[in-house]
């Protein structure tokens, strides 16, 4: 069991977590909160779809509503709503995360149903058939948003395998994933091993009580994931819009490793977006730098993800689509000139950033939930937001100038969208 | 002609004949029962023309949805008896003996999809009451 104290003036708020020999990861934090928040966080994203089943992801994270072994759908929906709670799922290329909140009282209620839904979902053909509609209509919203086709186009060609999967149904399997694929899925991943049961506001017994019994029906670690490969590629889509959407990344730090910190704090160094409204970024180097290349309207910020085994740290531009060379250029000129070396005035003001951004999502309970059951799934222990801090702290220049210089000499990948006709390649960089 | 008895209203759709619900108040086990419903399976007669007792239900709002929720080769096959059937009632004309379809061979195969379609409803109504 891994105690962390956290003392507030009036009350001691204590995070326990609890590993049990099944493999399941318990953690709790009782804050005495009227409302409880508890998560079950599965290593199941979509990096673990297979070939034959692109998509199914997707599927799974429209199909938690669907009918269980122990209610029906109609009975999920009207049980949960009857209690005033709320149960939702979320899910990135790691993780699944099915989450259900409500008042104390009720927590039996809801959590009745979130076991139903993690543990014996039946998958009903005709249910299943029917979210075609609701695949084609995400499908269709994440076209609206270029970002999203420029993200997952980047991962599309920075990975061969796993991280470049996409968190969408591809166009060829929608309508052709069906309860099989689901139950296989589900069968080879939601495993114990692989699970981790969180609670906001809950007592930390009740949660073992219920991990023990009833998240203990599929045990081992599933079938084994791959390792990611990162290959370094370009994939430019052509289209009408007149801003040009474009990222460029090399391969950046996986969780866990020394290095993490030395690029979040890098990020913040050369800029995150504004944090101020309609504010002059006068702290964002990328910002500041790529103003003078254009005069036209641009953004520039930092980008940087961890997996857990590899991540990506790069630029993120938008640009008028006849500048978009000069920004590109001139933002990777920044990240080069802050590897030569960076001020302690700098490094100070990322640090500083980066530790409040950190705090300051910790404030919600959905961004606690996630940080908890995060951390929970990727190292079995919840490090207390003064640990983190120090860790941030301990990052020195040095680290920072070596995490850009990774980037420069990195092999490069690179994803773009828009109307490309002055926008580089990645050899022409 | 007898047709299947709306399990929910419990109205004779076609009225006079003798109802199957009847007979089980008779013996539930037996040579004697299975002769006696062997019997009335084949002076029923939608079997002449091919067809399974579920090919000939009553298609209400329930049925329907059951019906949707067949799968495909079942459903499949429901509409080639369907059809054959109409074929033969336009013609006039009956199965040879040897095709016609035996009280063994018969299967409920909506029993299962309706029954859970009336379940479904039915806790909606309860919900619905609170």
């Amino acid at each position: 069991v891994d105690l962390q104290w956290s003392d507030t003036p009036s009350i001691s708020i204590l995070s326990l977590v609890t590993k049990l020999p099944s493999g399941l990861v318990i953690a709790s934090l009782d804050n005495y909160s009227p409302a409880s928040r508890i998560g079950v966080f599965v290593k199941a994203g979509c990096r673990y779809e297979s070939p034959d089943n692109q998509g199914v992801t997707h599927l799974l994270r429209l199909a938690a509503n669907l009918t269980t072994k122990g209610a029906s759908a109609f009975r999920i929906c009207r049980g949960v709503e009857a209690v005033g709670g709320s149960l939702g799922v979320t899910s990135s290329r790691e993780n699944m995360i099915y989450s259900v909140d409500c008042l104390r009282d009720h927590i039996d209620t809801v959590m009745e149903y979130l076991i139903n839904v993690t543990t014996a979902p039946e998958f009903r053909p005709w249910e299943v058939s029917d979210l075609t509609s609701r695949v084609k209509m995400d499908r269709a919203l994440a076209a609206q948003s270029p970002q999203m086709g420029v993200i997952e186009g980047l991962h599309g060609a920075a990975y061969k395998n796993t991280l470049s999967n996409s968190l969408y149904c591809p166009d060829y399997m929608v309508g052709h994933v069906d309860a099989d694929h689901m139950h296989n899925f589900i069968q080879n991943n939601f495993t114990s091993a692989r699970m981790a049961l969180v609670g906001l506001g809950v007592d930390h017994d009740v949660l073992k009580q219920v991990g023990e019994q009833f998240l203990n029906i599929r045990s081992g670690m599933g079938t084994a994931g791959t390792k990611a490969q990162y290959r370094g590629g370009e994939v430019r889509v052509q289209n009408g819009s007149s801003l040009v959407h474009s990222a460029v990344v090399s391969e950046g730090a996986a969780v866990g490793t020394d290095e993490v910190m030395a690029f979040s704090v890098l990020q913040h160094v050369l800029g995150v977006g504004p944090h101020i409204k309609r504010g002059s970024n006068s702290t964002s180097k990328l910002i500041q730098g790529v103003a003078k290349a254009t005069a036209d309207p641009f953004d520039a910020s930092a980008f940087n993800v961890n997996y857990s085994d590899s991540g990506l740290f790069g630029v993120y531009t938008i640009s008028q689509s006849a500048a978009a060379g000069d920004v590109i250029k001139a933002a990777i000129g920044q990240v080069k000139a802050v590897a030569s070396g960076v001020s302690e005035a700098d490094l100070t003001r990322a640090k500083t950033q980066l530790k409040a951004e950190y705090l300051m999502s910790l404030e919600s309970s959905e961004g606690l939930l996630d940080a908890m059951g995060s951390q929970a799934l990727t190292r079995g222990a919840y490090h207390s937001p003064e640990v983190i801090a120090q860790m941030i702290d301990s990052v020195s220049a040095t680290d920072v100038a070596n995490a850009a210089n990774k980037f420069v000499s990195g092999k490069k990948s690179m994803a773009s969208s828009g109307n490309l006709v002055k926008t580089p390649f990645v050899d022409e960089i | 002609m007898v047709s299947y008895q709306n399990p929910v209203s419990h109205q004779l759709i076609d009225g006079g004949m003798l109802l199957k619900e009847w007979q089980t108040a008779f013996a539930t086990t037996g040579r004697l029962l299975v002769s006696f419903r062997k019997w009335y399976y084949n002076a029923a007669g939608f079997n002449k023309i091919g067809l399974m007792r579920d090919d000939t239900i009553h298609e209400d709002s329930d049925v329907k949805e059951a019906l949707r929720r067949l799968p495909e080769k079942v459903y499949n096959d429901r509409m080639f008896r369907l059809k054959r059937a109409l074929d033969l009632s336009m013609k006039q004309a009956v199965l040879p003996k040897e095709q016609r379809t035996q009280y063994e061979e018969d299967v409920h195969y909506l029993e299962p999809y309706l029954k859970e379609v009336i379940r479904e409803r039915k806790e909606v109504e309860e919900w619905s009451k609170k």
